[in-house]
């Protein structure tokens, strides 16, 4: 009989699972809206995204209390992404607005400005206090 | 106006470069590959405005590209949804003091969700489109009620 070179292939192929990251759920439930009710009320669960790798740029976070309001962020900020705020000599940083460049990172003096990995932030209003880090 | 109960099982997407950089596009595409895979919801991009639910734009709105993307947005089938995917199209990003910008997409079209990030993930265009799927469940709500 002829060597079949395909049916260890197939036979591994049967026990592999699927590449696909099945990220808010497996199917589409009925309703987004009833699904994400659930979600809140601790019923259903989202499947979780791919982890995002080291040092990944994602939304910006601001220490405000060790800021020393120096500008040194707004000079080297590629978008015009940050304001002055000079009643209180501290920043304002639109994240619709950033480009996740991470320069002001790397030039605050006080390392007060991170990059966290939240990346979720698709919103129906892009005034939404969410994307505002002051 | 009521919606066929088979538009929110399915979104078609039609994709518009308005000037960007190409990032965005790439991760569109990436959006669309195995790993992440939308079509088990039926999401999948077609060819021409006039097949399409969700119009997907990408980039700041050059003034070569006001009057195409109008024109797009005008062919496509009335109940439709506008994504605006990447930093460009909602701020401008690092061309927000171009000479040749008419300003971010939601100057020239109405915008309905609006994805941050330079280029954002595959992730967080999926989770766009949950938002807008979202959206239009309460809408659809609303007009019955």
């Amino acid at each position: 009989m002829i060597k079949l070179p395909s049916v260890p292939m197939v036979l591994r192929q049967l026990l592999k699972k699927p590449a696909t990251n099945f990220f808010p759920a497996k199917n589409l439930p009925p309703t987004i809206t009833g699904f994400l009710e659930s979600v809140a009320a601790g019923k259903a669960t989202i499947h979780p995204p791919i982890p995002t790798p080291v040092k990944y740029r994602g939304k910006i976070l601001y220490d405000r209390n060790t800021c020393i309001g120096c500008k040194m962020c707004i000079r080297v900020c590629p978008a015009n992404a940050i304001e002055f705020i000079p009643e209180t000599k501290r920043i304002r940083i639109w994240v619709t607005q950033c480009v996740f460049c991470s320069q002001c990172n790397d030039i605050c003096p006080k390392d007060c400005l991170h990059m966290s990995s939240d990346f979720l932030l698709a919103t129906e209003d892009r005034f939404n206090e969410n994307l505002i880090v002051e | 106006m009521k919606l066929s109960p088979s538009f929110n099982r399915s979104l078609w997407v039609f994709h518009v470069n308005s000037g960007s950089c190409n990032g965005c596009d790439i991760e569109i595409v990436a959006a669309l590959c195995p790993r992440y895979d939308p079509e088990r919801f039926g999401i999948k991009l077609v060819g021409s405005p006039r097949h399409a639910d969700v119009l997907l734009v990408t980039g700041p709105v050059t003034h070569q590209m006001r009057d195409r993307v109008k024109r797009v947005y005008e062919q496509m089938a009335a109940p439709k949804v506008v994504m605006c995917v990447g930093t460009c199209g909602q701020s401008g990003g690092v061309f927000y003091d171009s000479y040749n910008l008419d300003g971010p997409i939601d100057q020239v079209i109405p915008v309905d969700v609006y994805v941050p990030g330079c280029a954002p993930r595959p992730e967080a265009i999926i989770y766009g489109v949950v938002q807008a799927i979202a959206k239009l469940e309460r809408l659809e709500k609303e007009v019955s009620s």
